[in-house]
C-alpha cells in the first residue's frame, strides 16, 4: 500500500505545483482554489501513506533519512498551508511546492527498506526525538527560505523601478521580512535541540561524534549559518535584504546536508 | 418591441461634439418627457457624461427611435444633427445588453476601470425611473448591469493599480510597509503635488507627519492644515533619521537630499527601510541613495513609469473583465429568454392541472367503494400522465426561446392547448 498512497500523494503535489506557478503569473482565482485542494489532498494521502508505513514497521517511520525527509515534507506543507492562512501569502505554493516536490523525489524513488539492523542502530527513544525535532526544523527552514526568496525578489522589483508580474503578485518587503524572521525563530530552537541530541546519543553510540559521517558534518555548517542570521537579526538590526540572502544560503546548506547523508557514503544511511 | 442603444462616445467622436451634446439633469428631464411624449420609445433612458452620450431603449423601430431622441438632443444643444448621425452607433438585443454590461463595469472607458462611470450609469437610471420612463426590460437591464460592474470589479484588478502619479506612490509605499499605519512621513517642500501626496500616505493611515520648508511660517502653516508638526528645515538630516516615508518637492535647484547624507541616516537604523517620494523637478535627492540598501527611491518619471506599468496591468485585466461580461450576457440572455416562455409554461401547467382534477373527480365518483389506496394510485397515475404529456412541449418552449424562436412557438402552444387569450 505504501509506494502507491505515497505516489498519488507526490502526484497532488506535483499537480498542486504546477497549479500554483500558473497561479503565480495568471491571476486566477480558480486556479488557487484547485491548487488548495490539490494541496490539501496530497496532505492527506501522505499522511495515509506515513501512517500505513509506521504500522507496517511497527515503529516511527522515521528509521531512514529518506523517511524522514518524506516526514520533513509532511510538517513543511502543513506549516505552508498555516502561514498561508496566517499572512494572506496566496501565492506561497509557487515558493513552498517546489522545494517539497525536489525534496520528495528521493522519498519517492528509495525504497524505505533494506537497511539490515536499523533498529538495533536506532535503539532508544532519544534518536526518535533527535530526528523529530530536527525535521521539524527542516520544515520551518522550507518556509524560511521561500519567505526569503520572495523577499529578494519583490525588493528587486522594487530597487529596479520597473513593476513586473511578481511586483503585483508578491506581498509587500515588511511581511515578507516577518515571516522569514519567524520562521527562522521557530526552526531554530527545533534544530538546535535536534542536533544536541544527536550529538549526545552519536557520542554514546558510536562513541565519536562527527567521524566520516558527512550530513553531521555539513548540518552544523547550516546550524552556524542559522545561529549567525538569528544573532545578527537579534543583535545588529539584521533585516531584509541581507537576513533573506543568509536564509537562502542556510537552506542551500541544509539541503546539501540531506543529498550527502542521502548520496555519500555515511552513518545516516540512506 | 426591440431593446438598442445608440450614441457616441470617446471611441468615435471628437471631444469638440461630446461637450456640445452634453446635458445637464434639468434638461435630460424634459428631453426624456419629450420624447416618450412622441410614442417613438416604449422606454428609454439617456447617459450623458463627458465621454459618452447614449440612449438605451425599447422600441418598435429602433432606427426612428434613435432618430427622434437625437433630433431632440441636437435642437436642445443647437448643433446639426447631420453632423452627429453618421458618428453614432447602434446596438441591437445582445448586443445592446453587451454595451451595456461594458460601460458599467467601465471596460468602455477611456481610462479602464475608472469608477464614475458606474456612479453616472445608477444616476441616469435614477432620473429616468423618476421621469417614470422606465420599464420592465430596462429595469431588468440596469440590474443586472450593476451587479456585473460589481462582479467584473471585484473579481478582476482592473480598478486597482494607481494611474496617478500620488497614488502610485501610495501603493509603492504598500509594497514596501506592511500597511501604512503608524508609518512617519516627512514632507519637505510645501508644495501642492507634495501635499496632496502627503494626504493620500495620511488617509491610508500613515502618522505622524512632519513639514520641513525653507520659510518657517509656511512649513507651520501646512503642517497645521496635515495635522502634523513643522521641523526646521536645518534639522532635515535629524528629522531624516525618525521617518519612513519621505516627500520632496521643493524648487530647489540642487539636490537637498544626499548620497553621504542618507549613508549617515542609514547607519543609526538598523536597517529599517527608508522610502524616497521625490516630485520635484528638478530632483530634491540624489538618485544614487536607491543602491543603498533598504533604501527605495522614486522620482517622478520613475512614478510614470510604474503608472504605465499600472495601465498595461489594468488592460491585461480588462481581457479577463471581457471574458466576464460575455459569459454574464449569455447567462441574462438565457434568463430573459425563459422570462418570456414561463407565463405560457404555467398557464399551459394549470389547464392540464383542471382538466385532470376534473377528470379524477369523475372517476372517483364512479367509484364509491374505493380505498385510500385505490384513490392514491388514480392521482398518482393521472398526474404522472399529465407529466409526461407535458415534458416534451414545455422543453421545446424552453429551447426555442433560447434559440430565439419562441415567437413562432408561443402562439402555436397556445392555439394547440386552447389556453385562451393572446
Amino acid at each position: 500500500m505504501y509506494p502507491t498512497v505515497l505516489d498519488l500523494a507526490i502526484f497532488g503535489y506535483i499537480a498542486a505545483t504546477g497549479l500554483s506557478l500558473a497561479y503565480l503569473v495568471q491571476r486566477e482565482e480558480w486556479l488557487h482554489r484547485v491548487a488548495s485542494v490539490a494541496t490539501i489532498a496530497g496532505w492527506v494521502l501522505h499522511a495515509v501513506a506515513l501512517l500505513a508505513l509506521a504500522f507496517r514497521l511497527g515503529r516511527p517511520p522515521l528509521g531512514s533519512l529518506s523517511e524522514a525527509v518524506s516526514v520533513a515534507v509532511w510538517v513543511a506543507v502543513l506549516l505552508a498551508l498555516w502561514v498561508e492562512r496566517q499572512y494572506g501569502v496566496k501565492v506561497l505554493g509557487a515558493f513552498v511546492l517546489p522545494v517539497v516536490l525536489v525534496l520528495s523525489i528521493n522519498s519517492a524513488t528509495t525504497r524505505p527498506l533494506g537497511i539490515p539492523g536499523i533498529e538495533r542502530a536506532l535503539g532508544g527513544a532519544w534518536i526518535w526525538v533527535h530526528i523529530g525535532l530536527v525535521l521539524i526544523g527542516i520544515a520551518a527552514f522550507v518556509l524560511n527560505f521561500a519567505g526569503a526568496l520572495m523577499y529578494v525578489l519583490q525588493e528587486r522589483q522594487l530597487k529596479a523601478k520597473r513593476p513586473g508580474t511578481l511586483y503585483y503578485r508578491l506581498p509587500d518587503l515588511e511581511t515578507l521580512d516577518r515571516l522569514t524572521y519567524r520562521t527562522l525563530a521557530l526552526g531554530f530552537p527545533f534544530l538546535t535541540t535536534g542536533l544536541i541530541l544527536g550529538v549526545l546519543w552519536a557520542g554514546r553510540a558510536w562513541g565519536s561524534v562527527f567521524a566520516y559521517d558527512p550530513l553531521a558534518l555539513l548540518s552544523f555548517v547550516a546550524w552556524a549559518i542559522y545561529a549567525g542570521t538569528l544573532a545578527g537579526r537579534a543583535a545588529a538590526g539584521w533585516r531584509g535584504r541581507r537576513a533573506a540572502y543568509f536564509a537562502i544560503i542556510g537552506f542551500a546548506t541544509l539541503v546539501l546536508t540531506l543529498g550527502a547523508g542521502l548520496f555519500l557514503p555515511g552513518r545516516h544511511g540512506s | 418591441m426591440t431593446l438598442f442603444v445608440a450614441g457616441l462616445s470617446h471611441k468615435n467622436a471628437p471631444v469638440e461634439l461630446r461637450e456640445q451634446l452634453a446635458v445637464e439633469e434639468d434638461k435630460l428631464r424634459e428631453l426624456l418627457s419629450d420624447v416618450s411624449a412622441t410614442g417613438a420609445v416604449r422606454e428609454t433612458l439617456i447617459l450623458s457624461t463627458c465621454n459618452r452620450v447614449e440612449v438605451y431603449g425599447v422600441a418598435e423601430a429602433p432606427g426612428e427611435a434613435r432618430a427622434v431622441v437625437f433630433r431632440h438632443l441636437c435642437r436642445y444643444r443647437g448643433v446639426a444633427y447631420g453632423s452627429v448621425e453618421p458618428l453614432l452607433y447602434t446596438h441591437l438585443d445582445g448586443d445592446a445588453v453587451h454595451h451595456a454590461f461594458r460601460v458599467a463595469a467601465s471596460l468602455d472607458s477611456m481610462m479602464i476601470g475608472e469608477p464614475q462611470i458606474l456612479g453616472q450609469v445608477k444616476d441616469a437610471f435614477g432620473l429616468a425611473q423618476a421621469c417614470a420612463t422606465v420599464g420592465p426590460a430596462l429595469h431588468t437591464l440596469f440590474t443586472a448591469a450593476f451587479a456585473v460592474a460589481k462582479k467584473v470589479r471585484t473579481e478582476t484588478e482592473i480598478a486597482r493599480h494607481a494611474v496617478s502619479v500620488s497614488f502610485a506612490a501610495v501603493e509603492l509605499a504598500r509594497k514596501i510597509f506592511a500597511g501604512l499605519g503608524g508609518k512617519a512621513v516627512l514632507l519637505v517642500g510645501a508644495g501642492k503635488m507634495g501635499e496632496l501626496a502627503a494626504r493620500h500616505l495620511v488617509e491610508h493611515g500613515a502618522f505622524p507627519v512632519y513639514v520641513a520648508n525653507r520659510t518657517w511660517p509656511r512649513a507651520q502653516e501646512m503642517a497645521r492644515a496635515l495635522s502634523g508638526a513643522a521641523v526646521p528645515f536645518a534639522e532635515l538630516e535629524t528629522a531624516l533619521a525618525g521617518v519612513d516615508i519621505v516627500i520632496t518637492s521643493t524648487g530647489a535647484t540642487e539636490p537637498i537630499v544626499t548620497l553621504a547624507m542618507v549613508q549617515r541616516v542609514m547607519h543609526g537604523r538598523r536597517a529599517r527601510p527608508l522610502f524616497f517620494i521625490d516630485i520635484a523637478v528638478p530632483r530634491d535627492v540624489e538618485g544614487s541613495v536607491n543602491t543603498l540598501a533598504d533604501v527605495y527611491c522614486y522620482n517622478v518619471d520613475d512614478l510614470k513609469q510604474v503608472v504605465e506599468a499600472n495601465i498595461r496591468e489594468r488592460l491585461r485585466e480588462a481581457q479577463r473583465g471581457e471574458a466576464l461580461v460575455m459569459r454574464e450576457v449569455a447567462k441574462f440572455l438565457t434568463r430573459q429568454s425563459d422570462v418570456e416562455v414561463i407565463p405560457t409554461i404555467v398557464s399551459l401547467r394549470e389547464r392540464l392541472e383542471e382538466i385532470r382534477v376534473g377528470e379524477v373527480r369523475k372517476a372517483l365518483a364512479r367509484l364509491p367503494g374505493a380505498t385510500a389506496e385505490t384513490r392514491e394510485a388514480i392521482e398518482a397515475l393521472s398526474a404522472a400522465i399529465v407529466n409526461k404529456i407535458l415534458h416534451a412541449p414545455i422543453t421545446k418552449l424552453r429551447e426555442s426561446s433560447r434559440a430565439g424562436s419562441s415567437r413562432s412557438w408561443l402562439p402555436l402552444i397556445h392555439e394547440l392547448f386552447g389556453l385562451g387569450r393572446k
